[in-house]
């Protein structure tokens, strides 16, 4: 059956159940890769990491999202605890409606999970009651009455026969017209009723549902600034009326900022609401989290480097703030890596990547031979080693090759960390605010050859010995956990400077009254300009030769210790040996499936024909395809195009493009299949959105882009 | 009248890269595109600046020097293009390699030619584009040559004799088109995979994507339950998809109120059974029917089941601003891209193209459908109106019938009574969009039937003819 036709637009097609020889995903993942004889292997580490993204992350969010989630179902019980006291406070509260206003951010697609979560822990513990609500379903008055089925058909299963409800309050079928609030409330009184009137003992086994005798009813808005106003308002007034009889709470997710509450609610309708507000974790603390908990650490096998790293985090700057989109990057890299790196199969944990190295075939240990990172390694040995390295098989010493790079990754990242505390709070940041700025500058360059770095060591040295106590024990701190010997014998030598400064503490500092004299000196007498002039380098001389302080020389070999540790352990992944093995560097693609430029491409393309149509032995023919020669013609017009001229021209260009003999007769006239190439690829601009017909003038169109954009 | 230029240059590299918002030179990338640097004042003329070309040679060297100029026949012989080739064809070895679309990368190789700057003295003022944009739209006056189509011998050509013309001629890139077809092939597995981990695929650049779309169905689909919607249908609409859904792919027969409770049953049999899984092809998911927000809300939603995986097509150089952030999620697309120059053939094959004379065969058959419902006497009354409008189909000033008047014809052929059947039969008429109604100046209501005059001629030689 084709798929073209000019009655109907949509095709099915099903095939015969008969024949069910399904793909499954590693065959698809096999079928294009490269290497593709360890491909089932690399495929199955593919999909453990991928997996493991899915459920770091996850319990990360709910991590995150537990202190805001905590705060709101407190909030949510005390407005419900609250309603039964019998003080003014608390009845005046009573007439308000409770309003959880929380901000979320401008990061849309990662409010959803957040909501799910809400919505769901809000069930289990504090009332089956709630009614999720998006903008779009809301467009008039009779669209939020579908928080009133909702509500009423969440708790279907639990509805008894002796249910009073005149209509249905199946799924099924919602009978819209008789909802209203007053049958909200009957409903509500008749549930409430029944669950009081349950038997005792059931109310003693699960305290925590039914301590509220009366659970609140919850409205979630999930994107408050999409509603339309007056149907909100009009939402509001009318609960508000029914607030003693029906126990309401409203939820806002707002995006933007808790103005909008006032932008969008007037003082009449935001009095009848009692609001409190709720910020969420910012969106660049939480990709902090992310990041830290899949880039940095050395847990987790497959790294991206700088250039990758960049893009990803430009994305997230520049274009969404969501880090749900951040981590769709990072699977996509993580596909394309195994898909296209062979070697990638030692991607892996260390037992596991142990006993694949065994396994390596002839071909893949070629691969690893002609890798460059392994050219520099074998560059570097004598004459025999590399004969050695490069004929024997076995002598590869691919796994002491591996260890080596996993011990760079075990040193660097709580090496890296400890810069970062070190760092992170000097004035101007010279090194970045957020550990992943200088994460990315350690990728990407070395890091102690910058002047960034120069400049943060200058005012490291300026340190004062609270920080750089507090600093050196949090480097103490962050160093601790780690296994490595090289980390330990550094701890060990932190601790020793920190003791040192603590005992600098209990030895009588020397007064050292050898700069202050000519500071009295100074303020005491008058001095001409020329005496002053002496008497200040005089002073700069004593500071230059004068014996450091133990204070001094303590800070000055702690810094010397973190500069050592920052040369030897934080040079950037390019120098390691089997680096491509783990990282993955193609920035270029990550860029082109995620932010791609559609646009720039047609125009390209339109522009610049050859790019494409280039034949393997790289010539080209002279014509152009006729859709770019009218573009091209179609850009020298202005803002109105004489249709005629342009088919002239067009057939002159033509003409010459296929080599005619300028002197003829017949060149550049418009014969019928000139005029009918001419026809096709005006159509075609059209259908790409370049010109379209005016009225303005007969035979005329308008041009619809500018420039070159 | 001077004949316009003979050629359009073509360079070689692959430089002239509209300018995006990227970081790196903007302003740079203007001067390039413009070709007439000489002219400062912008005026819409048409065929002016098209037999410029002509007369001007060393106008064009001197501002193509800045984009290493590759003319095949005009300035072989001119020494400073061929130097200018000589360094064209070594860039081009290099980008040979280079990614699909001008990166980055290569904007920053063509910055090195304009260490061959024009020979021309006096420094040029290049108008950037904002200011081209607001010298050429600020007048509302156009000049351009009154010159029109009637001049042809056959102004508009139909469809028949199109198709005839086209298939005549091979086109020259023939061989190139299906390398770059077979190139595309190789990734479908890439795509099979992609979309079976929760990606949609979303194919993008110049030239219709339809013939690889099909050939990926073909190879890797046929076994596996897929809609195909051609989004470039004039009539295709969201219902219309949702209801192949339920019916054909889900057996379901009954109707729903509104498309959100129809969405809600697809993701609710589709959570329930997740073995199955549909996928969705939509060619020009950016169509003219299916851009509006609402569509674009609900194809988004299908988009994020799990089971259904869509794999789509744009066209439009607006296209990507139909989503935002959130349907972008929603959708969750990878974008690849396809330049196949390959022509539009099946997408601008309706009857809404510009050229193509216009066959009117819709508007008459769907004319005739309508009457033959109608009794005989409506049947009259909408006649004597068409013939009305063709007596006058040369009046410039023809507004339309007035109602009086129309209702005085009516009467003198007895085919209406009163004043309220007449009207009532209008209202029968304005249903079917066979006639409208518009207020003339002194207030009264004028009558046309809004078709070619062509078309009415052959209906009424039809009716004729029953």
């Amino acid at each position: 059956m084709s798929t073209s036709s000019v009655s109907k637009g949509c095709f099915v097609f099903k095939p015969s159940t008969k024949k069910k020889k399904h793909l499954g995903l590693e065959d698809h993942f096999t079928g294009g890769c490269e290497g593709a004889q360890n491909s089932g292997k690399r495929y199955k580490l593919c999909q453990d990491l991928w997996d493991q993204i899915k459920t770091d992350t996850e319990s990360l969010q709910d991590e995150l999202n537990r202190s805001i989630l905590d705060s709101l179902l407190d909030f949510t019980r005390k407005c419900s605890s609250t309603r039964q006291h019998g003080d003014w406070a608390s009845q005046m509260r009573a007439s308000e409606i409770p309003t959880a206003a929380l901000v979320l951010g401008v990061n849309v697609p990662d409010h959803d999970m957040t909501f799910q979560s809400l919505s769901e822990l809000l069930q289990q513990l504090v009332t089956p009651h709630v009614a999720s609500l998006q903008a779009k379903e809301c467009g008039g008055m009779k669209g939020l009455r579908r928080v009133l089925e909702r509500l009423m058909g969440t708790t279907v299963t639990v509805d008894d026969d002796e249910e009073e409800e005149p209509e249905q309050t199946s799924t099924e079928t919602h009978k819209s017209m008789h909802c209203s609030l007053g049958i909200l409330c009957d409903w509500y009184k008749s549930k409430t009723r029944k669950s009081s009137t349950g038997t005792p003992g059931k109310k003693r086994s699960s305290p925590v549902k039914d301590e509220l005798q009366q659970p609140p009813v919850v409205v979630i808005f999930k994107d408050l600034e999409a509603f339309n106003h007056r149907v909100l308002q009009d939402f509001i007034l009318i609960c508000s009326r029914y607030i003693e009889r029906l126990p309401l709470m409203f939820i806002f997710g707002i995006a933007t900022s808790p103005s909008t509450i006032q932008n969008m609610l007037p003082h009449s309708v935001s009095s009848l609401l009692c609001i409190e507000l709720f910020q969420s974790l910012s969106c660049t603390q939480h990709l902090a989290t992310v990041i830290d908990k899949l880039v940095l650490t050395s847990h987790f096998p497959f790294k991206l480097n700088g250039k990758v790293m960049q893009v990803l985090i430009s994305i997230f700057l520049y274009h969404d703030f969501s880090v749900r989109n951040f981590i769709k990057g990072v699977q996509l890299a993580l596909l394309e890596h195994f898909h296209s790196q062979p070697l990638s199969v030692l991607c892996c944990k260390k037992k596991e990547a142990l006993a694949n190295v065994m396994e390596l075939s002839q071909r893949d240990l070629e691969r690893i031979r002609q890798l460059p990172s392994f050219r520099r390694y074998t560059e570097k040995q004598d004459a025999q080693e590399k004969v050695n390295l490069m004929t024997d098989d076995t002598h590869l010493k691919v796994e002491f090759l591996f260890y080596d790079l996993r011990k760079y990754h075990k040193n660097y990242y709580p090496v890296l960390r400890c810069l970062h505390t070190l760092t992170s709070s000097l004035p101007r940041y010279p090194l970045g605010k957020q550990i992943r700025e200088l994460h990315l500058i350690c990728l990407e360059k070395t890091v102690w050859e910058t002047e960034e770095y120069q400049s943060a060591m200058k005012l490291l040295r300026m340190l004062a010995k609270d920080e750089l106590i507090a600093s050196i024990q949090r480097c103490c701190g962050t160093l601790k956990p780690v296994k490595s010997k090289k980390m330990m014998n550094a701890l060990i030598q932190m601790e020793e400077i920190l003791t040192k400064i603590k005992q600098l503490d209990e030895n009588a500092p020397p007064v050292d009254n050898s700069i202050t004299s000519p500071v009295k000196s100074l303020s005491q007498k008058k001095t001409d300009l020329f005496q002053l002039q002496k008497t200040l380098l005089e002073m700069n001389e004593t500071r230059r030769t004068k014996k450091l302080s133990p204070f001094e020389t303590v800070r000055n070999e702690a810094l010397e210790l973190i500069d050592g540790l920052v040369k030897s352990h934080l040079s950037p992944p390019e120098a390691q040996t089997l680096y491509e093995v783990c990282y993955y560097t193609s920035s270029a693609t990550v860029r082109r499936h995620l932010n791609a430029t559609p646009r720039t491409s047609i125009q390209a393309a339109l522009s610049n024909p050859y790019h494409y149509l280039q034949t393997e032995d790289g010539s080209v023919s002279n014509a152009a395809p006729d859709i770019c020669i009218a573009y091209k013609l179609h850009l020298e017009c202005g803002r109105l195009i004489n249709l005629y001229d342009w088919l002239e021209a067009y057939a002159t260009v033509a003409s010459a493009a296929e080599g005619n003999d300028p002197d003829s007769d017949t060149f550049g006239k418009v014969d019928e299949v000139k005029h009918a190439r001419f026809i096709q690829a005006v159509s075609e601009l059209e259908f790409l959105g370049f010109i379209k017909s005016t009225k303005q003038k007969t035979d005329h169109v308008a041009r619809l882009t500018w420039g070159g954009c | 009248a001077r004949t316009p230029g003979k050629t359009v240059s073509f360079s070689k590299t692959p430089n002239t890269e509209p300018s995006t918002p990227t970081r790196t030179g903007r302003s740079r990338n203007n001067n390039q595109i413009n070709l007439y640097h000489k002219k400062v004042q912008f005026v819409s003329t048409t065929p002016h600046r098209l037999r410029k070309r002509m007369t001007a040679p060393s106008l064009r060297s001197d501002s193509d020097s800045e984009l290493s100029p590759s003319d095949s026949e005009a300035e072989e012989e001119d020494e400073e293009s061929t130097e200018q080739e000589h360094k064209v064809k070594k860039e081009d070895k290099e980008n040979v390699k280079a990614p699909r679309t001008p990166s980055k990368n290569l904007s920053a190789a063509l910055y090195k030619t304009p260490a061959k700057k024009s020979k021309s003295s006096e420094p040029v003022h290049q108008p950037s584009m904002v200011e081209e944009y607001f010298e050429a739209h600020g007048s509302s006056k156009v000049l351009t040559s009154d010159r029109t189509l009637e001049r042809l011998h056959t102004p508009k050509l139909d469809r028949e004799t199109l198709i005839r013309l086209l298939e005549g001629k091979p086109s020259c890139y023939s061989k190139e088109i299906q390398q770059l077809h077979k190139k595309y092939c190789k990734h479908f597995n890439k795509w099979m995979l992609q979309l079976k981990l929760g990606f949609s695929v979303l194919v993008y650049g110049l030239g219709s994507k339809k013939a690889l779309l099909e050939e990926f169905r073909v190879s890797h689909l046929s076994q596996e339950i897929h809609l195909v919607v051609n989004g470039f249908f004039p009539s295709i609409t969201l219902k219309s998809i949702l209801n192949a859904l339920t019916c054909e792919v889900f057996d379901h027969q009954g109707s729903f109120r509104t498309p959100a409770d129809q969405i809600q049953f697809i993701s609710k049999t589709l959570k329930d059974s997740p073995d199955l899984n549909v996928y969705l092809i939509i060619h020009n998911i950016d169509g003219p029917m299916l851009r509006g927000e609402k569509t674009q809300c609900a194809l988004g939603q299908l988009a994020s089941l799990p089971n259904l995986h869509l794999v789509a097509s744009i066209d439009h150089i607006n296209a990507p601003l139909v989503w935002d952030q959130f349907k972008q999620s929603q959708f969750n697309w990878l974008w690849w891209e396809c330049v196949t120059f390959q022509h539009y053939a099946e997408e601008t094959s309706y009857e809404n193209s510009l050229l193509v004379q216009q066959t009117g065969a819709l508007a008459l058959s769907s004319l005739t459908h309508v009457l033959r419902s109608l009794t005989p006497n409506a049947r009259g009354i909408f006649k004597l109106l068409v013939k009305f409008q063709l007596e006058n189909k040369d009046n410039p000033s023809y507004t339309g019938l007035s109602f009086q008047d129309f209702y005085q014809r009516c009467r003198e052929a007895f085919l209406v009574n009163s004043d309220l059947t007449l009207r009532t039969q209008l209202t029968e008429f304005r249903d079917h969009k066979l006639i409208r109604t518009r207020k003339g100046a002194d207030g009264v209501e004028y009558l046309i039937v809004p078709v070619e005059a062509n078309t009415l001629v052959d209906f009424l030689e039809n009716e004729e003819g029953d």
